[in-house]
């Protein structure tokens, strides 16, 4: 499945952050795995996944810390904020009070990002249409005020999740293009490759990676 | 998995969640909340000390807690901080438990599986895996059947 070690110039660092069952997990599966995960666990602290993508012709590496959402958990997975180069934030389009805490989600996301981080809200399950809650005027209009991007997905269907992992990944790749995002920078959540392998820990093809659906 | 396993407490993290668990325990009993959140930074702790202590700790939750999803919790950092000081044989001990229970949980089954081809390059396959020593886990079985229900 991987295309072989280091086949990638950059590494962006995303976080998943909103309520307790919004879709995190279930969208970080549908993006990395293609699938919907209809039964999923309520996820424990962090849990990870990884995809290389490619914006204006380069490989870009993904690498997704999914957060849980419930409050015991908050104060530790705050510190994943920390040098993340893009945070998703969401909430469920049929549960209004998803959508009511996506205030406080946001003032954590900005406390504690770099302020060139690049926030995307998504109103998860975009499917369920007869249940909605909160309308898509309503959301956007809180995105636009607050310079958020914005889309509604499925990660049932799939519908438009891809696109949310990938506008976020242009996005950040426009603003090191245009030097508003210093790489250098201890926190920007961006690494740059070098076009050939580290050679920090085992130099034989990465074999801790091994097995790993991750 | 790797990502996981080197991933480290930020120390000031560590030093609040210390105070403030320290800051109850010398009151009395310290609230399940203080004791959980210290113990996740020890386990993410760099130093083999702090990982046991929070592994101590999160024993010690896990059997005074009637909260079936914090058992759940416990139990899955109690794997992750057998994985980092390499404690495999206990590590397993505790993703066997879990699986148990839910055994369709991706996030053990990646530790599980890391944690089995550690053992196996390094050697360490058949000390503990075969036999009944995953049951030795005293204590802990208790949660069982309550844990099934969502
Ligand atoms: N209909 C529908 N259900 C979804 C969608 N995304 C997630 N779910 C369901 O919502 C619940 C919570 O999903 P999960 O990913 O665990 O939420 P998390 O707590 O934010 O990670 C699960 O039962 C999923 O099956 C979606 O796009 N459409
Ligand atoms: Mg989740």
């Amino acid at each position: 499945m991987a295309a072989g070690p280091y086949n990638y110039s950059y590494i962006f660092k995303y976080i998943i952050i909103g309520d307790m069952g919004v879709g995190k997990s279930c969208l970080l599966h549908q993006f990395t795995e293609k699938k919907f995960m209809a039964d999923c666990p309520h996820t424990i602290g962090v849990e990870f996944g990884t995809r290389i993508i490619e914006v204006s012709g380069q490989k870009i590496k993904l690498q997704i810390w999914d957060t849980a959402g419930q409050e015991r958990f908050r104060a530790v997975t705050r510190s994943y904020y920390r040098g993340a180069a893009g945070a998703l934030m969401v909430y469920d389009i049929t549960r209004r009070s998803t959508y009511n805490h996506l205030s406080s989600w946001l003032t954590d996301a900005r406390n504690l990002t770099n302020p060139n981080t690049v926030i995307f809200l998504i109103g998860n399950k975009s499917d369920l249409e007869a249940q909605r809650d909160v309308t898509y005027e309503e959301a956007k209009q809180f995105a636009d005020e607050n310079g958020l991007m914005f889309l509604e997905c499925s990660a049932k269907t799939g519908d438009n999740v891809e696109d949310a992992f990938l506008d976020t990944a242009k996005k950040i790749y426009q603003n090191i293009q245009d030097g508003s995002l210093d790489l250098n920078a201890a926190e920007s959540g961006v690494q740059h490759k070098p076009a050939t392998p580290r050679t920090t820990l085992n130099t034989d093809q990465q074999p801790s990676d091994k097995g790993c659906a991750c | 998995m790797e990502l996981l396993l080197n991933d480290v407490v930020d120390p000031n993290d560590l030093k609040k969640f210390r105070v403030m668990y320290e800051d109850q325990s010398s009151r009395g009993v310290p609230s399940e909340k203080a004791q959980f959140e210290y113990s996740m930074c020890l386990v993410r702790s760099r130093p083999d000390v702090d990982v046991k202590h929070g592994i101590a700790l999160l024993e010690d939750l896990f059997k005074r807690t009637r909260d079936t999803e914090t058992k759940r919790d416990c139990l899955y950092y109690l794997a992750l901080g057998n994985t980092r000081i390499k404690h495999y044989e206990e590590a397993l001990k505790f993703t066997k438990l879990f699986l148990q229970i839910e055994p369709q949980n991706q996030q053990v089954q990646h530790i599980q599986k890391y944690v089995k081809n550690k053992m196996r390059n390094e050697g360490l396959a058949g000390m503990a895996i075969v036999g009944g020593a995953a049951i030795a886990v005293g204590g802990l079985i208790g949660l069982g059947v309550s844990l099934l229900k969502k």
